[in-house]
């Protein structure tokens, strides 16, 4: 019985046989730690490949959705149907000249850029895929997760400091001010869901949502606790920074954003932050709310691979969901979006707590 | 009556003649008294002041101003002569917020100063731009250069110097 | 807790203005404490060559004001010259004039609401408006070849007939624009986020609008029933059926929701006029009026080669989609004006803006500057 991707490997690999020769070729040197190692390595650039890989699809989709929205074309000419925009993107960024304005703190100001991406690449750690396809079961998933998410602030604050901007540096406090307001009440609505699960564990939270009600309804977070969907999904867009909260990229408000001063590499290191972290969050909404990989077993095809299809499907409908929202909606104000984080959401999260804490104390699920 | 001869009914002293502007009544009055006239023109119901023209004859400069009521639906233009050599006549600021703008307009390409005005600098060209451009005796050879000083505030020259920025 | 203000610029360039404007605030945070406008980037001194080219050659200068709709800045002109001077318009001219400009105020409110949506962060309004607006400028191209800058209204009539093929197109449009207006409102009207922004933001009541000198939609917003068009009118609208839109809070959704009535009214009166139009296309004249011939045709009276009009003075007014667009022109005589004085709205809608943005927040200033809705070329002529 495997349980995260170091073990799906080792059993992949002793039933065609290997293992048991690799791993005698190890211990021989007296060197058994370094054949885990390298597994361990093999799974984190698999990860870190599947990351690339889909912030980059991801751009390319964005773009797509939101020119058939407003009855245009989109990228059209790099690629069939535009396809390696992407990529087109990218060398265009590398080929741009890297500054760092005068006066700026050089070390943090190339390294701010880094910690992003890496703390959103952390957050896929306990992230399950599908069964068996996690990277590691961490007892404490959820926490880490919302903990993790905590180093962006703190990184986006580096990079408005050390731009030696003034409005580099109030973009930066804005968007940590929001980041701040929505991190409390996504943090009180993922508690309710512990409250029924029981345990921190992001694989037990999936295992919990399996199996039906009634034989049709899949039992799902989501129609245990709708107010606490709503909250969240709510709460996770406002931390992302899409609109309809992203003052911070609206270029039609003159504060600009805290990257005003990155160009070429870092400035792409943002954009493929913000992608990453899009594509984490909706794999945590799914896990969460929408029953993680959990869907009907096909007989005769591995389950590790419709698992990770129903995964990706889930994530792409909430991922899409989100692009539809960019597309209709305007932007609210900063001081309404705080007022919302704060007066509005925290007690309606605290009540959605209340509620699942006094459903299961109550014995009804 | 039409509105030129009931202003001239109301203030004898300030109107010295009455005539028509193609199809509106006009009132031509003593530059001296344009408060008062304003004053007895907004009380007749002229809230909307349309426009002030600055218009350069060869002896004289006329400022023009459109009135027009949207109460009553009438007309009214006063028209008031001004010395050519130092045109100068008191703002009507105080009784219709617009004329800030459009006084400051006039003063830029006409040259006529406005008394009373609470800021009374260039509105339509940079701030050193030399002469009055609408006035008959402008001189269209000169030219003037225009640059963004480092505050961002219009810097203007004659000679081209500050075209000119060390690298 | 003692702060300190703090001064701020936005602009000149900038994406959100309409144009090179630029603002300097003085700012208690995120609060607007004081707003000066410098306005000026786009003076091309229009005024001054009023004086240098003759009436007829003046009229490509006009377009160039408001470029957003054109027409009736030309007609404007036009009609204060045909007042100077008398002239007579034909019955056909006149109706194909009211066509041109009611079909501009169509595509101006459109450029308007799709550039507040923009500003405001719902990117999708604009390009539908646009979407629209190529429709309309495709009847102007094959009516004048032009689509911006017409050219096309000419002291005595205008300057061609209407080609073939441009009524049922006309029609097409009107269906089109019916369906989508409908779309439209479902899309914007209802959504709490854009109400978030609008509603109640940038208030002014009908007596400073008066007094700041706020003609056009934006008046009749606070609730000054008050349309040139009605009031005043010139050209064929008396005989019109139609309704001026006015609204009674004064805040920026109720300039909007007049800018949506007004393309409802408009394509009414379009409708109105695609009925009336009397006929009559003359066969024998290719081109309607060149200033070669000068002679008479269906669509414009006798103008002739050199035009020298009466000495005298007239101011002018219509209703253009922005506001009170008037002309002063005074003749000596000669064949050139004496004096152009073009009273322009958007220069004038802007004296209000400092005291409708005291005491709101940036993101304020950005939603109630698009629905004043100026454009530069008309404020800096």
């Amino acid at each position: 019985m495997t349980t995260n991707a170091y073990d799906l490997i080792v059993a992949i690999l002793s039933a065609i046989g290997l293992y048991d020769m690799i791993l005698g070729f190890f211990q021989d040197i007296g060197a058994e730690y370094v054949l885990r190692i390298i597994i361990v390595l093999v799974v984190i650039a698999v990860v870190v490949v599947f990351v690339l890989l889909t912030v980059m699809f991801l751009s390319w989709l964005e773009r797509k959705m939101f020119a058939v929205v407003q009855a245009r074309y989109g990228p059209m000419v790099t690629g069939p149907r535009g396809l390696f925009q992407p990529i087109a993107d990218g060398v265009k960024l590398l080929g741009k000249e890297d500054t760092i304005p005068a006066g700026a703190d050089r070390w943090i100001f190339t390294l701010a850029p880094y910690i992003v991406f890496v703390s959103v690449l952390l957050v896929f750690i306990p992230l399950p895929f599908g069964k068996s396809l996690i990277v590691s079961d961490l007892k404490v998933g959820l926490l880490y997760i919302i903990a993790i998410s905590a180093i962006t602030p703190i990184s986006i604050l580096l990079a408005g400091w050390a731009s030696n901007n003034k409005y580099s540096l109030i973009g930066a406090i804005r968007a940590v001010a929001q980041d701040i307001s929505y991190t409390i009440p996504l943090a009180i609505t993922a508690i309710a869901v512990v409250v029924f699960v029981g345990s921190l564990s992001m694989l037990d939270i999936v295992n919990a949502q399996s199996g039906y009600w009634f034989g049709i309804i899949p039992k799902w977070f989501i129609f245990l606790q709708p107010l606490g969907f709503i909250l969240f999904l709510i709460a996770c867009i406002a931390e992302m920074g899409r609109i309809p909260f992203d003052f911070q990229e609206s270029e039609q408000e003159l504060v600009a954003g805290f990257f005003t001063e990155y160009s070429g590499m870092k400035f792409a290191m943002f954009f493929l932050a913000e992608y990453a972290h899009l594509f984490a969050v909706s794999g945590i909404i799914v896990t969460i709310f929408l029953g993680g990989w959990n869907g009907p077993v096909i007989p005769l095809i591995p389950i590790e691979l419709t698992s990770l299809v129903y995964f990706i499907i889930k994530t792409y409908a909430v991922i899409l969901f989100t692009m539809w929202l960019r597309d209709t909606v305007p932007r609210v104000r900063i001081d309404q979006l705080l007022n919302l984080g704060w007066k509005i959401m925290i007690p309606l999260a605290l009540l959605n707590l209340l509620v699942a804490a006094f459903v299961v104390t109550a014995g009804v699920i | 009556m039409n509105s030129a001869e009931e202003l001239k009914y109301l203030l004898p002293a300030s109107v010295i003649s009455v005539g028509v502007q193609t199809n509106k009544p006009l009132a031509v009055i003593k530059k001296e008294d344009i408060l008062q006239v304003a004053e007895k023109v907004k009380e007749m119901g002229f809230d909307n002041l349309s426009v002030i023209t600055g218009v350069d004859r060869e002896d004289r400069i006329e400022v023009i101003y459109n009135f027009f009521s949207y109460k009553k639906k009438q007309n009214l233009v006063l028209k008031a002569i001004l010395d050519r050599t130092s045109p100068s006549i008191d703002s009507v600021v105080s009784f219709w917020k617009v004329a800030d703008w459009l006084e400051r307009e006039t003063y830029d390409l006409v040259g006529i100063k406005f008394n009373g005005h609470p800021n009374l600098k260039r509105i339509l060209l940079p701030e050193g731009w030399m002469g009055h451009p609408l006035r008959k005796d402008y001189d269209m050879s000169i030219e003037q250069f225009v640059t963004v000083g480092e505050d961002g505030e219009d810097i203007v020259s004659t000679d081209g110097s500050n075209l000119l920025r060390g690298e | 807790m003692e702060t300190e203000t703090f001064l701020l610029n936005v602009g000149p360039v900038h994406p959100a203005t309409h144009g090179v404007l630029r603002f300097k605030l003085r700012m208690d945070g995120e609060t607007i404490r004081d707003c000066q406008i410098v306005v000026g980037y786009l003076h091309r001194g229009t005024e001054k060559l009023g004086e240098m080219k003759t009436y007829l050659q003046f009229i490509p200068y006009t377009d160039r004001l408001d470029y957003i709709a054109a027409m009736p800045n030309n007609y404007a002109y036009v009609r204060a010259v045909e007042e100077l001077a008398g002239i007579e318009v034909p019955q056909r001219a006149e109706y194909i004039r009211v066509l041109v400009m009611e079909l501009n105020r169509i595509i101006n409110h459109l450029v308007m609401m799709g550039s507040l949506l923009l500003d405001l962060g719902g990117s999708t309004m604009i390009m539908y408006g646009f979407r629209e607006r190529e429709n309309a400028l495709q009847l102007y191209e094959s009516l004048c070849g032009a689509r911006m800058t017409f050219n096309y209204i000419r002291p005595g009539g205008v300057r061609e007939d209407l080609p073939d093929g441009f009524i049922p197109k006309l029609n097409e449009f009107i269906k089109d624009m019916e369906k989508r207006i409908v779309d439209y409102e479902e899309l914007v009207n209802g959504n709490e986020i854009f109400l978030m922004r609008v509603k109640n933001i940038g208030v002014i009541s009908a007596e400073e609008a008066i007094n700041c000198g706020m003609t056009g939609p934006s008046m009749r917003g606070s609730g000054v029933d008050y349309d040139i068009r009605k009031e005043e009118p010139y050209s064929i609208y008396p005989d019109l059926d139609f309704k001026a839109c006015m609204r009674r809070e004064g805040d920026s959704l109720a300039r909007y929701l007049v800018r949506l009535d007004e393309i409802r009214e408009s394509m009414h009166i379009l409708k109105q006029i695609v009925d009336a139009m009397p006929a009559g296309k003359n066969v024998n004249q290719k081109y309607g009026m060149a200033p070669n011939t000068g002679a008479p045709t269906a669509v414009t009276s006798y103008f002739p080669r050199i035009f020298t009009p009466p000495a005298g003075e007239v101011y002018c007014r219509i209703e253009a989609p922005k506001g009170e667009l008037g002309f002063y022109v005074a003749s000596d005589g000669t064949t050139k004006p004496y004096r152009v004085k073009i009273r322009s709205p958007s220069f004038c809608n802007l004296v209000a803006l400092p005291k409708m943005v005291e005491g709101l927040k940036i993101a304020d200033l950005i939603a109630v500057f698009g629905t004043i809705d100026i454009v530069l070329g008309d404020v800096d002529r």
